[in-house]
């Protein structure tokens, strides 16, 4: 049992309110309204959603029809993501060789990548004669847009999204899993006569089953949510998230939200028991079950043999899986910047180049400053205002009884459909609700300060617990500093770090976050959410520049990111 | 009037009691070492006096001054951690020279200062180094010096040896003590190894389950143990139960297994009443030839260890009670085999009486 033996030093009360009172307006209540708002305009909810007097209950059956296609989606890409994340988590936690930090980037890409951007990087790719279809000497995509993958009905191109965005989040969470069992029990089990493979059933599969289970919780929440990228290859089919942008900007309100709190509540629903059950860390996990002998012993024999032939498939089939879901689609959309700079290549039509497009009557480039300069700002204030929130936060969240209460919470902006949250600001802000501030870019900030400050606080707190904060503040105090002075002159310096780490991964977030700034954006428009508005306006070699640009953005943003973790 | 005074101090965490109603003076100048088992309470007690805990009842006192309600900062008491704690975002000076930089003095007196400490703790050339660049024993030396920087006039150490592997912490002990008493400070010094508060202690507290065992000079506690659990902890014994069976002028008799007969000098309790009597390992000699007299046992050697400098022997007495002997190599006339027939000797004034403990003897022993 460990003890708390200090007395938390005493952080200024008024300071603890304020931070209480900051984090309840701008990340509580604008995650919660949509829930508040379908109660208190329930008449209204059921009158357009159950018992419409023209359509019926159509509204109904659209958003059943909406979740059980989210769901398929969701599902099916998470069962995906175990078969080929799990190997490649245990090779990356145990294995060690050249380009190992360049691989992690690689898988961690897609979640630092603005998704609008990779989302039409990926459509290109797969279905158009720009992507691999030209490369081959097709004279179309590779694959048409409507065509499903087998079993499991979703189309093919929205589930290869779906899998690279949700990808990262499978095999870091189960990688840290792994790397936090000690490595001697599978050499234990390997010099008591064990195969590779039986080791990894019986010993290290049900050690890492709580990783492996947040994990698949992360990348289902992921997929459920996923707007950006989703709004650019759906086509015709319709997941929950694009569901709620496209009915509110038809005003269809009452609807979206109701659909919109059925997601926050899923969400809850998901979260909750991991959270609960992960806040008992001490309590080993027993997943037993009993397999008759004689299976096992087949089932061993069998393991002994793929032991020894599946080695050289199993490192190498999950590097394919990233190799084709990221790095692929990366490489197209650059390469056909250049194809498209002066014209198009197949019908040499100026129109159809980069350049026309940028600086010709259209005149995109304008925007894309002009975007560049919004996505900036926005950024910038957001990630500002959450960082000062979130660091006494942090701290609330170390040293009070109730801490873990919050971070729990602070786990929901995190999981929900970003379409979901964007309109709960929008309702709580607008005019339906407080009335305070109208669509645009401080609506958007209002957005984004709701997910940047777990973001941020997340990666506080590992820092925090990881340096013995309480220890040196201890030391501090006796040898004379105040409980003010030793927060400022030890532990703030202590976890700069993560400060750092998370300032970065927020700004970077918000940079690239399209669903709920889709819905709260107005006239003030983001560069991701210009790909989107290029895309739709088929202004397709603006949209390729304006990605690539989005994708370099981010990945000097990682570069830095590296470059201060390494340290 | 002391320095430091506990009176009725207790603490609880949930359903452990940390402190049970200590009550404890500590002089000025004074090095005082509590000793105890892990779990004792000696990190809880540390940690009032420092104030980085408040106690659930009774009072602190610090020259005189109830302190109970004091933030540390204010309490010239510095805290050092078994694993040191030098901040490790700063550079040796600037931990040596934290507190007084926190305290804002003078520029140069904070610089003469912290140059003066370091180079009496013989760091003055590693000022620009980080703690992660130090091996452990300068990185105790740096915490030392940060502690006495400070202008702290109690130091409150955490086992401050213990981070240390087991040559160096030997070493150390003598110069720690020596710092200290140069610096005319006050050491309040936690630990579990029972040689090194013998060694550095002017008293030792043994505390066990929050609960003052005995206070005295080192040598008063191992050699007049008031406890079964200090004999234990302190020096380790032999323990031999039996009935009291008569008490004379001289001491008493003590009726032990297989009706054998042992005397001791120390007399107390009511005839028949179960007693234990514990004996120090070099306290029981081994010879050969006849059992004649009192404390005069036959058995057979049943082991014999080499350690170092002496040989730990140990013999099943004919009633299969086990005793332990250990002999100084020098003292040793002969060596014994496993085996060998001998008897075993000890005076009756190296005995010590306990009346049998309530918890039994193996639990009171265990808890060590």
């Amino acid at each position: 049992m460990v003890l708390r033996l200090t007395k938390p030093a005493s952080l200024s009360e008024s300071i603890i309110w304020v931070t209480l009172g900051a984090f309840i307006v701008f990340v509580l209540l604008p995650t919660f309204y949509l829930i508040s708002y379908v109660f208190l305009r329930w008449n209204e909810v059921w009158f357009e959603v159950f018992a419409n007097p023209i359509i019926g209950d159509e509204n109904w059956k659209q958003i059943l029809k909406v979740l059980f296609f989210s769901f398929r989606l969701s599902l099916s890409t998470v069962a995906f993501d175990l078969l080929f994340g799990i190997p490649l988590a245990y090779v990356l936690a145990r294995k060690r060789f050249r380009g190992k930090s360049l691989l992690e980037d690689v898988v961690t890409l897609p979640l630092v990548i603005p998704t609008s951007g990779f989302g039409f990087a990926t459509l290109i790719t797969w279905t158009t004669v720009a992507g691999i279809g030209g490369l081959i000497g097709l004279r179309s995509g590779l694959i048409p847009l409507n065509s499903v993958v087998p079993f499991i009905n979703v189309p093919f191109i929205l589930f290869i999204v779906h899998v690279a965005l949700t990808f990262p989040y499978i095999v870091r969470t189960v990688e840290t899993k792994f790397q936090s069992i000690d490595i001697t029990f599978e050499i234990a089990s390997r010099t008591l006569g064990a195969s590779p493979l039986t080791t990894f059933r019986n010993i290290l599969s049900p050690l890492a089953i709580p990783g492996i289970f947040s994990g698949s919780v992360l990348a289902f929440a992921r997929s459920l949510g996923e707007t950006g990228a989703t709004l650019i290859v759906s086509g015709v089919s319709s997941t929950a998230s694009i569901a709620i942008v496209r009915w509110t900007s038809e005003f269809k309100l009452a609807t979206a939200s109701f659909m919109g709190s059925l997601l926050v509540i899923i969400a809850w629903v998901i979260i909750l028991p991991v959270e609960l059950y992960m806040g008992r860390k001490a309590r080993a996990f027993s997943f037993s079950y009993q397999l008759p002998t004689s299976v096992t012993k087949r089932l061993m024999t069998l393991e002994r043999f793929a032991s020894r032939r599946l080695t050289r498939i199993k490192d190498f089939v999950p590097l394919i899986v990233v190799a084709v879901t990221v790095i692929v689609p990366i490489v197209v959309v650059l390469n056909s910047v250049i194809l498209y700079w002066t014209a198009d290549p197949y019908t040499g039509k100026v129109q159809g180049g980069v350049l026309y497009q940028l600086f010709g009557p259209s005149n995109y480039f304008a925007s894309v400053l002009q975007a560049t300069l919004t996505s900036m700002i926005v950024a910038l204030t957001s990630t500002y205002a959450a960082t000062c929130i979130a660091i006494p936060l942090a701290f609330i969240i170390e040293r009070r009884w109730y801490g873990d209460f919050i971070r729990t919470i602070l786990k929901v902006p995190l999981i929900i459909p970003t379409s979901s949250l964007g309109l709960s600001v929008l309702l709580l802000w607008g005019s339906s609700g407080l009335n305070l501030v109208r669509s645009g870019i401080w609506l958007i900030i209002l957005t984004h300060i709701v997910f940047s400050v777990p973001v941020i606080v997340e990666s506080i707190v590992p820092a925090y617990e990881g340096s013995e904060i309480q220890m040196y503040e201890d030391s501090a105090r006796t040898l004379g500093a105040t409980a003010y002075d030793a927060i400022e002159t030890v532990s703030l310096p202590l976890i700069k770090g993560g400060v750092l780490t998370g300032f970065i991964l927020s700004f970077t977030r918000s940079l690239g976050e399209t669903g709920a700034t889709f819905i709260v954006m107005g006239r003030d428009v983001t560069v991701p959410a210009l790909v989107v508005n290029m895309v739709e306006a088929l202004a397709i070699p603006a949209a390729l520049f304006t990605s690539t640009y989005l994708i370099a953005l981010s990945l000097v943003l990682l570069g830095i990111i590296r470059i201060i973790t390494r340290r | 009037m002391p320095l430091i005074r506990l009176a009725n101090v207790s603490k609880r965490f949930g359903e452990i009691t940390a402190l049970d109603h200590i009550d404890l003076s500590i002089e000025d100048g004074e090095y005082v070492c509590v000793l105890g088992p892990t779990g004792a309470g000696k990190t809880t007690l540390l940690r009032t006096i420092a104030g980085l805990l408040e106690p659930d009842e009774g009072e602190i006192y610090i020259e005189g001054r109830l302190v109970n309600k004091v933030p540390p900062e204010e309490r010239s008491a510095v805290y050092m951690f078994q694993q040191f704690a030098l901040f490790p975002h700063m550079n040796v000076w600037d931990n040596v020279s934290f507190g007084p930089f926190i305290k804002n003095w003078e520029n140069d007196k904070v610089e003469r200062v912290t140059s003066e400490i370091l180079d009496m703790v013989r760091l003055g050339g590693r000022r620009d180094a980080l703690p992660s660049e130090l091996s452990g024993g300068m990185q105790q030396r740096v915490a030392l010096a940060r502690g006495i920087a400070s202008g702290a006039r109690i130091l409150l150490l955490d086992e401050p040896l213990g981070a240390l592997d087991a040559r160096l912490r030997v070493e150390l002990r003598s110069q720690l003590r020596r710092l200290v008493k140069d610096q005319r400070l006050t050491a309040v010094h936690v630990t579990h190894d029972q040689e090194e508060a013998l060694m550095i202690a002017d008293r030792v507290v043994v505390l066990r389950n929050g609960m003052i065992e005995q206070i005295g000079p080192p040598h008063t506690v191992y050699s007049k143990p008031q406890s079964i659990f200090v004999a234990s902890f302190v020096g380790g014994a032999n323990f031999i139960e039996g009935n009291l069976a008569k008490v004379e002028d001289s001491g008493s008799l003590i009726e032990v297994r297989g009706g054998l007969q042992i005397r001791v000098s120390g007399r107390g309790g009511t005839i028949g009443e179960r007693v234990v009597v514990a004996v120090r390992l070099e306290d029981v000699s081994v010879g050969s030839g006849e059992a004649v007299g009192s404390n005069n046992l036959s058995g057979r050697i049943e082991s014999a260890t080499f350690i170092g400098g002496s040989i730990e022997y140990t013999i099943r007495l004919e009633n299969d009670i086990v005793l332990t002997s250990k002999i100084l190599l020098s003292d040793a006339f002969k060596a014994y085999k496993t085996g060998e027939r001998v008897v075993v000797s000890f005076l009756p004034d190296r005995c010590y009486l306990f009346p049998y403990p309530k918890i039994g003897l193996p639990k009171e022993i265990e808890a060590i």
